[in-house]
C-alpha cells in the first residue's frame, strides 16, 4: 500500500483499500492528505464509494424467500446435544466486553435485514454503532465549537454553524468525516445524559434520494431535519425528546442572524 | 485474544447468518432451489466440522468458505468452473490516466437497472469477491480465507471488479453525465 503513487495520484487499489477500511491509520492519513489537495482523486473516492453502495443495493435484490428461511431455521434449531465451541478461561472483565460485542453483533444483524427496506437508516446505525464499538477517537477531539467547526473547512463542499449554547447536559465530543448515502458528511459526536449521539450533516442539494426515516428502530431514535442548505440526521439511544431538542438547536444555529 | 463467542452454540452463530448465506448461495448458483440446497448442505457440513472451528477466528468467514466449497463440488458449481478461468493479473501495473479528470470518474449511479445489469454481467469470480466485500462486509484477510487465495489476489480482484463495473456502466449509460 505504500508504494509510490502513480503520477502523484492515488492508484485504484489504494482507493479500494481506503474505502473498504483496509488501511492502517497512517496510510489512511496519507490518503486523506492527498484528497484534501486533489479534487480529481477526491471525486474518484466519492465515485468509488457510490459504486460500493450501489453494488450492495444491486446484490440485495435476491433475498431468501420466508419459507426457505423457515426451513433452514428449522434445520438449525433441534441440535441435541448442543455442540459448543472450545472453552477458554478468562478474567471476568472480558465478559462484559464479550456481552457488549454480542449485543452489538445482534443489533447489527437485525439492522442488516431491514437494510433493503431502509438503506439509509441502516447505514446511519452502522455508522453510529461503529463509532461506539471501535473505541477509536474521532479525528478532531474537542468540546470547543471554535475548534471543531474550522476543522471541517475545506474538507467538505459545504459549511455549517454550531450553536452558541447547547441544550442542558449535552456535550460536544468531537467530529469526523463520514460518507453517508454516498455523500460526504460531517459527523458530530455529542453526549446527552451520557448517551452517545451521532449527528450527520450533509448538503441538502446533493441529496439524490431522501429515504423516509423511521422515528425509532431497535431502541435507537433517529431524528431528521432540513434547513435551506443542510440535511441534519441524528441517531442515538437517548430518549427521542432530548434528541429532538439537540436537532432543533442545530437547525436554529443555521439560521442567519 | 479470547473469542467473544465463548461457548456460543453452533445454532447461535449460524442462525443470524442464514439470510446472508442464502443470498450469497443464490448469487453463486443463480437459482432459488439450488441456493436452499447449498445452504442446507453447508450447514450440515459446518455442524459436523464445528469441532475444528477455531474459537476466536471469524465464524462468518469459516462458514462462507464451507458454503463456497459446497458450491464448487455441486453440479452447478462443476458446470460453472468450466467457464473461462480468470487470470489474476496482479503483476500488471494498475492502469490509470496520467491526469484523471472528473468526467472520467463520475458516472450516473442513480440508474439502478443499469447497475443491476452490470453486476449480473460481471465475471463470477469478480462478482464473488465484490459481494464478499461490499455486501457481506468481510475484511480482505477473511475474504482471502473464504476464497483460499492470497490477500494480494483479493485486492487486485476487488480493484479489477470495480474497474470493470465502472467501465460497463460507462458503456451502458454513455459518456454523458
Ligand atoms: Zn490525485
Amino acid at each position: 500500500m505504500t508504494q509510490p503513487q502513480v503520477n502523484g495520484h492515488l492508484r485504484q487499489d489504494q482507493i479500494s483499500a481506503f474505502i473498504d477500511g483496509e488501511l492502517s491509520h497512517s496510510e489512511a492519513t496519507e490518503i486523506q492528505q492527498h484528497l484534501a489537495d486533489c479534487h480529481s482523486c477526491a471525486l474518484r473516492v466519492l465515485s468509488a464509494t457510490q459504486l460500493k453502495t450501489a453494488t450492495a443495493r444491486a446484490a440485495q435484490r435476491f433475498s431468501a424467500p420466508p419459507e426457505a428461511l423457515a426451513r433452514l431455521t428449522a434445520q438449525l434449531r433441534p441440535q441435541e446435544p448442543k455442540k459448543t465451541a472450545r472453552i477458554y478461561s478468562f478474567r471476568s472483565v472480558a465478559w462484559a466486553a464479550m456481552a457488549a460485542a454480542l449485543v452489538l453483533a445482534a443489533s447489527l444483524i437485525g439492522w442488516r435485514q431491514t437494510r433493503q427496506a431502509n438503506t439509509l437508516s441502516a447505514e446511519l446505525l452502522d455508522h453510529h454503532l461503529a463509532t461506539l464499538s471501535s473505541g477509536a477517537s474521532p479525528e478532531v477531539i474537542s468540546t470547543d465549537r471554535h475548534t471543531v467547526k474550522p476543522w471541517f473547512q475545506g474538507k467538505l463542499p459545504f459549511s455549517f454553524n454550531l450553536p452558541d449554547a447547547l441544550p442542558a447536559d449535552t456535550t460536544l465530543k468531537g467530529g469526523d468525516l463520514a460518507y453517508l448515502n454516498g455523500q460526504p458528511a460531517a459527523l458530530l459526536l455529542f453526549t446527552i445524559h451520557k448517551h452517545e449521539v451521532s449527528v450527520f450533516l450533509t448538503q441538502r442539494s446533493a441529496s439524490p434520494m431522501v429515504t423516509v426515516l423511521p422515528g425509532t428502530q431497535s431502541g435507537f431514535a433517529i431524528r431528521h431535519a432540513t434547513t435551506h442548505e443542510l440535511r441534519i440526521i441524528a441517531v442515538s439511544d437517548v430518549n427521542p425528546a432530548d434528541l429532538e431538542v439537540l436537532v432543533s438547536a442545530l437547525v436554529e444555529a443555521q439560521t442567519p442572524r | 485474544m479470547p473469542s467473544p463467542f465463548h461457548s456460543a452454540s453452533f445454532e447461535q452463530l449460524a442462525l443470524p447468518l442464514l439470510p446472508s448465506l442464502y443470498s450469497h448461495a443464490f448469487w453463486l448458483s443463480r437459482n432459488h432451489a439450488d441456493a436452499e440446497d447449498l445452504v442446507q448442505e453447508a450447514i450440515s457440513k459446518a455442524l459436523r466440522a464445528f469441532d475444528s472451528f477455531q474459537s476466536g477466528t471469524n465464524f462468518k468467514a469459516w462458514i462462507f468458505r464451507i458454503l463456497r466449497n459446497t458450491f464448487l463440488t455441486s453440479r452447478t458449481g462443476i458446470a460453472a468452473s468450466r467457464t473461462v478461468f480468470l487470470e489474476d493479473r496482479s503483476d500488471l501495473p494498475d492502469t490509470i490516466d496520467a491526469n484523471p479528470t472528473p468526467e472520467e470518474h463520475l458516472i450516473r449511479l442513480d440508474n439502478q437497472a443499469a447497475i443491476n445489469r452490470a453486476l449480473d454481467d460481471l465475471h463470477p469470480d469478480l462478482r464473488e469477491v465484490l459481494l464478499l466485500c461490499d455486501v457481506e462486509e468481510l475484511k480482505y484477510k477473511d475474504i482471502a480465507l473464504v476464497l483460499d487465495v492470497p490477500i494480494g489476489t483479493v485486492m487486485s480482484r476487488i480493484s479489477r471488479a470495480r474497474r470493470t463495473l465502472h467501465q460497463q456502466l460507462k458503456l451502458q449509460l454513455g459518456e454523458s453525465l
